[in-house]
């Protein structure tokens, strides 16, 4: 049987060395090329490959976030990253097992790599995550839709509600909903968003005004939302007290 | 170590008394000496500024002589170490004023004065104002000593520091760049194999000015070609996301700049501006002179602080330093964010001779 390989890089010789080792080993066909996150997501979608060879660093989303968000698929591909040299992220792989390829990469290796490759747990990716990356949270958030994943900047959410069984985001292009539970959320993006409500947790980028209605409640406006949002009592003294409002 | 600089820190601390603006240090001791030797033998019977101006006419005698004399002697003492090199200029000083103080002593007597009535203005007790002279004049210097040795143990003291932070510079860029290079380079030995050898004649070119600890001071020439020899192997790897506009033409080839001054600021540049970014983009070197005075500005776009990498301070600091090192108080290392662009100007004198320099 073969497998059928996706290689997701960003600088041309580095995909150009893949293919051409990639063809000399039995048994292994590429399938396609990604130069980025989105990308990467949407040949995965679309191509099904077994295995995806990530780099690790890439221009806008690096390879341990995008990692994430394929894990987010229904049947997520096995993962092995490439890097030229990330002291962090090896570290991170070593302590994880999580399979890695140092470039330049040896046709032995790759192979070896090749054999071994196995999909990511959650909780592996999770601690790669927070090693590897510093610190460093996700730049996107991605949400399922029909014709696959799709990634939101985190720059565009105006803010995460609470349903039942999903987490509802909104943002700049319009409404998704995703997996992530609200505190979960609000862990990782920390500063840049507030919690206003037990399900509500808004963007600090886009908050506009705090409004008080004749009854005594507190609601927010965001810039580019036309409903207000309400403030749980509880929230609105820990809102004035941090917008000093 | 066995570099120069420690070799230096062993010899003599003086100045080189042949400049300028050893000179005009000579002058000011001189000339504080004179204030304070009058003021002290300031009384009612005696004019002030007379008493000032023929002090100070006979130390100049002695500073000048003394500050010449040095100067011939200066190749000479840098051989010798800090101790034997004090004890020859106590010596010399010894003997210039004793000179000086006897000829005075003889012109006084010469009938020239004699008839001219201004022999009072002139010293008579021989022994004794030999004697007292000779003693100032070592106190003096004594104090003058120790302000050049501290001036220049200070500046060792930086010069130090700067080159352990070039070397911790070069350890901490080194593994991303070199194994990303060799990564392109094993590409291209099987796609481009003419490509790959010049890739990895021109790694070999940007490591051997790396490593060249020698090579403090380059021409400016040299430099920019370091610069190129960089982009040519960056441009391998990021092709058409990377663009270099060089506006350089203005610049005099034959300016003297410390070594590696441009090629981190365009790693820099590459690294903060151009590759986090999936479109890439355009890094500027601008180079512009008037008045003697050579501007060199590197521009790159930079994103939403999101996405930047951090930490590029330490290349900065450090070409601060050595620029600094280099012209003093005529360079100038400027940064910031300005808009949507990371703005780096550089600033210095046009000096195309070695000798010229401060140092």
């Amino acid at each position: 049987m073969t497998l059928k390989v996706l290689i997701v890089d960003d600088e041309p010789p580095a995909r150009e060395r893949l293919k051409s080792l990639l063809s000399e080993i039995p048994d292994t066909e590429v399938v396609g090329e990604a130069v980025n996150g989105q990308q990467s997501l949407d040949r995965t979608h679309e191509l099904v490959p077994d295995v995806v060879l990530l780099d690790v660093r890439m221009p806008g989303m690096d390879g341990i976030e995008v990692a994430r968000h394929l894990n987010a698929l229904d049947e997520p591909p096995a993962v092995i990253f490439t890097t030229a040299f990330d002291e962090y992220a090896v570290n991170a792989f070593e302590a994880h097992a999580v399979g890695y390829l140092l470039k330049p990469i040896r046709k032995e290796k790759l192979a070896a790599a090749l054999v071994r490759a196995s999909r990511l747990t959650r909780p592996q990716l999770q601690k790669v995550a927070a090693a590897a990356s510093n610190g460093k949270r996700r730049t996107h958030i991605a949400a399922r839709r029909r014709e696959g994943l799709r990634l939101i900047p985190v720059e565009d959410v105006q803010f995460f509600l609470a349903e039942q069984k999903y987490t509802t985001v909104r943002h700049v292009s319009g409404e998704d909903l995703i997996e992530d539970s609200l505190r979960s959320l609000e862990e990782e993006l920390g500063d840049d968003f507030v919690r206003i409500h037990r399900n509500a947790l808004v963007s600090v980028r886009y908050l506009e005004r705090i409004e008080r209605s004749d009854d005594g409640q507190y609601f927010v406006r965001l810039r580019g939302c036309a409903a207000p949002l309400q403030v749980s009592r509880r929230m609105a003294g820990e809102l004035r007290d941090r917008f000093r409002i | 170590m066995k570099t120069d600089a420690a070799g230096a820190g062993r010899s003599i601390y003086l100045p080189d008394f042949c400049t300028s603006r050893a000179s005009l240090v000579v002058i000011l001791i001189v000339e504080l000496t004179a204030l304070v030797l009058t003021l002290a033998r300031q009384n009612a019977s005696i004019d002030f500024w007379g008493e000032l101006a023929r002090t100070s006419f006979f130390l100049l005698w002695i500073g000048l002589a003394a500050a010449g004399l040095l100067c011939l002697v200066h190749e000479n003492l840098t051989k010798l170490n800090v101790t034997q090199g004090s004890a020859v200029v106590f010596a010399l000083i010894a003997a210039v004023i004793s000179i000086v103080s006897a000829f005075a002593i003889y012109v006084g007597r010469t009938e020239v004065v004699n008839n001219l009535g201004v022999a009072e203005l002139f010293p008579h007790d021989a022994g004794p104002f030999v004697l007292r002279n000779v003693l100032i004049g070592l106190i003096i210097t004594a104090l003058a000593l120790r302000y050049f040795f501290v001036t220049h143990e200070w500046r060792r003291n930086v010069e130090m520091r700067a080159a352990a932070r070039v070397h911790a510079l070069q350890a901490r860029i080194r593994p991303h760049f070199l194994f990303n290079s060799m990564n392109t380079i094993a590409s291209l030995t099987r796609t481009n194999p003419v490509l790959a050898e010049q890739a990895v004649q021109d790694l070999a070119d940007l490591f051997r000015a790396n490593l060249n600890e020698k090579r403090n001071i380059l021409l400016l020439q040299e430099e920019v070609e370091v610069a190129h020899i960089y982009q040519r192997i960056e441009q391998l790897r990021l092709g058409e996301r990377l663009r270099v506009d060089w506006k350089i033409d203005a610049l005099p080839n034959d300016a003297l700049v410390p070594g590696l001054m441009l090629q981190p600021l365009l790693e820099n540049a590459i690294y903060h501006g151009i590759e986090p970014r999936p479109e890439g983009g355009t890094v500027t070197v601008t180079g512009e002179i008037a008045n003697g005075l050579i501007t060199i500005v590197v521009r790159n776009p930079v994103g939403e602080s999101t996405s930047e990498r951090g930490g590029n301070q330490l290349a900065l600091a450090n070409i601060r330093e050595r620029l600094t090192l280099m012209y003093e108080e005529s360079a100038l290392v400027k940064s910031g964010r300005f808009d949507a662009e990371y703005i780096v100007t550089l600033r210095f004198p046009y000096v195309e001779k070695r000798e010229r320099l401060v140092t």
